[in-house]
């Protein structure tokens, strides 16, 4: 099997802003240093295979997101090394990249355009037909739409990517029941095609059922990984 | 390839954007020039009287300070509002602040279309140094995008800047000899004029639009340091600074 991703001591370090200094105001009244180095994810080091799927548990706050970040190249290390082979499909997170004064054709244009993708017909018949978004919807402006309405388009415009890799960020939180199985279905069918899926959750038992391996963050470090099953068996012994 | 498609999105979503919702959408662009002209009309006009041809005057300087304003005053912003964009995809971040400048130069090219004809009633000379009006504005718009680059990127980290520049904007504009005749300031202040880098700029688009002649290569010179000067401290500080836009935006 061949290695998709690769994470050797991987450290990112934020130059964090810790009295929120906006202003000078704040400047001259915290007699501080304004900025203080902060660790957010501490000698990461995993791998993941083609067709593996690779669960990202942990609490709030303990690296997950800036974990995605590096992999899409967005955030870099500050020590350690990421080898990436294959391409990455944008991180998906509830209406991120909708221009909300945009209509919903408009926005599918846009979008597939900064993920650096084709606008070809057939893309953008898909996309319509997944999101099962009707006309009159998808021709008013986006900040008119509910969340759920938001989610099923970013979810569907993200899965028309033809990437290698997907990440899918706490996405299935919201849409109504019958978006979220159509999306489990989704997931299921690109895994069958060979293709990885990079899923965090809060919830270990929809982990379990989509992915292979798991890593459990705490505070930046991985303090578990292996199997799902068992990482997720760990996890729920946490709380 | 792909870079260019993204850069064209972010133009193009920028042009949509900056007129929905609103009743005559493009016309705005012409109206605020045209509005400004009036008022130094009323205001400036005995002191005018020696000038010829003052509404081509006014004009020529006015619209290329409002595509300087634009750019700037909506550019500052641009790499705080992308934040959703940056942390979620891949982009260059200087493409946010590129395609602010980009959508400003399609606004000013039709502005600038319909100026051409407007002012044939105001004693526009068309000739073949009309032409020149071109890469001038080219120039210009490389020098608007280094002024862009180091605003956009302070306040990412200081909010203060899109505030005070905003407050200093109308400050820059009347220190620019755009409603007035330079032979207005007396001589021991004329240091003050000659320190503002757009008055070089309405300077020189003034040659072909005004005067009708090919601009004086001296000053051609002098707006190139004075851009080439400012893109590299732009390009400099903006690289220095974008591995630490995402966490503190």
């Amino acid at each position: 099997m061949s290695q998709l991703l690769a994470y050797k001591n991987v450290f990112v370090k934020y130059r964090h802003n810790h009295a929120g200094v906006y202003s000078i105001k704040d400047l001259l009244t915290t007699f501080s240093m304004p900025f203080q180095y902060k660790t957010i994810l501490d000698d990461v080091s995993f791998t993941l295979n083609k067709g593996e799927s690779l669960g990202i548990l942990g609490r709030n706050g303990s690296g997950k997101s800036t974990l995605l970040r590096t992999m899409a190249n967005i955030v870099k290390p500050y020590k350690g090394t990421i080898e990436c082979v294959g391409s990455i499909a944008p991180i998906l997170a509830l209406g991120v990249g909708l221009e909300m004064e945009l209509t919903g054709y408009e926005n599918i244009d846009l979008l597939l355009a900064l993920y650096g993708q084709g606008r070809d017909k057939k893309k953008i018949a898909d996309i319509i037909a997944f999101s099962e978004l009707d006309d009159v919807t998808l021709k008013q402006a986006v900040k008119c739409y509910s969340s759920g309405m938001l989610a099923r388009l970013s979810f569907s415009i993200s899965f028309a990517n033809d990437c290698a890799i997907y990440i899918i960020d706490e996405v299935l939180a919201v849409g109504d029941f019958g978006f979220q199985s159509k999306c489990i279905q989704k997931i299921n069918e690109l895994k069958t095609q060979g293709k990885s899926i990079i899923f965090v959750s809060h919830f270990p038992d929809e982990v379990e059922r989509i992915c292979d391996k798991a890593i459990l963050l705490e505070n930046g470090k991985i303090i578990q990984q292996g199997k799902a099953h068992d990482v997720c068996d760990y996890y729920r012994k946490l709380f | 390839m792909q870079h260019l498609n993204q850069l064209y999105a972010l133009s193009k979503r920028n042009i949509i954007v900056r007129y929905k919702h609103s009743l005559i959408g493009f016309f705005w662009g012409f109206f605020k020039p045209l509005l400004y002209l009036l008022i130094f009309i009323v205001i400036f006009s005995s002191q005018f009287s020696s000038t010829s041809n003052h509404v081509l005057y006014i004009t020529s300087g006015i619209l290329f300070w409002f595509f300087f304003s634009n750019c700037t005053s909506q550019g500052v912003q641009s790499i705080v509002q992308a934040s959703g964009l940056l942390k979620s995809v891949y982009i260059p971040a200087i493409f946010f602040p590129l395609a602010e400048v980009m959508g400003e130069l399609f606004n000013v090219l039709l502005a600038l279309s319909v100026y051409f004809i407007v002012m044939h009633w105001f004693g526009m000379v068309y000739t073949l140094q009309l032409f020149w009006v071109l890469p001038i504005l080219l120039l210009f718009a490389i020098f608007s995008f280094s002024v862009t680059l180091i605003l956009s990127a302070l306040n990412v980290f200081y909010r203060d800047v899109g505030i005070l520049w905003n407050t200093i904007q109308p400050a820059i504009f009347y220190l620019t000899p755009i409603a007035y005749t330079e032979s207005l300031i007396p001589q021991r202040f004329s240091f003050v004029i000659k320190a503002n880098p757009i008055y070089y700029f309405i300077k020189l688009f003034r040659y072909p639009l005004y005067e009708a002649i090919a601009p004086d290569f001296y000053l051609i010179g002098k707006c190139v340091l004075i851009t080439f000067i400012s893109l590299s401290i732009g390009i400099l500080l903006f690289n220095r600074l974008k591995n630490q836009f995402i966490t503190a935006i």
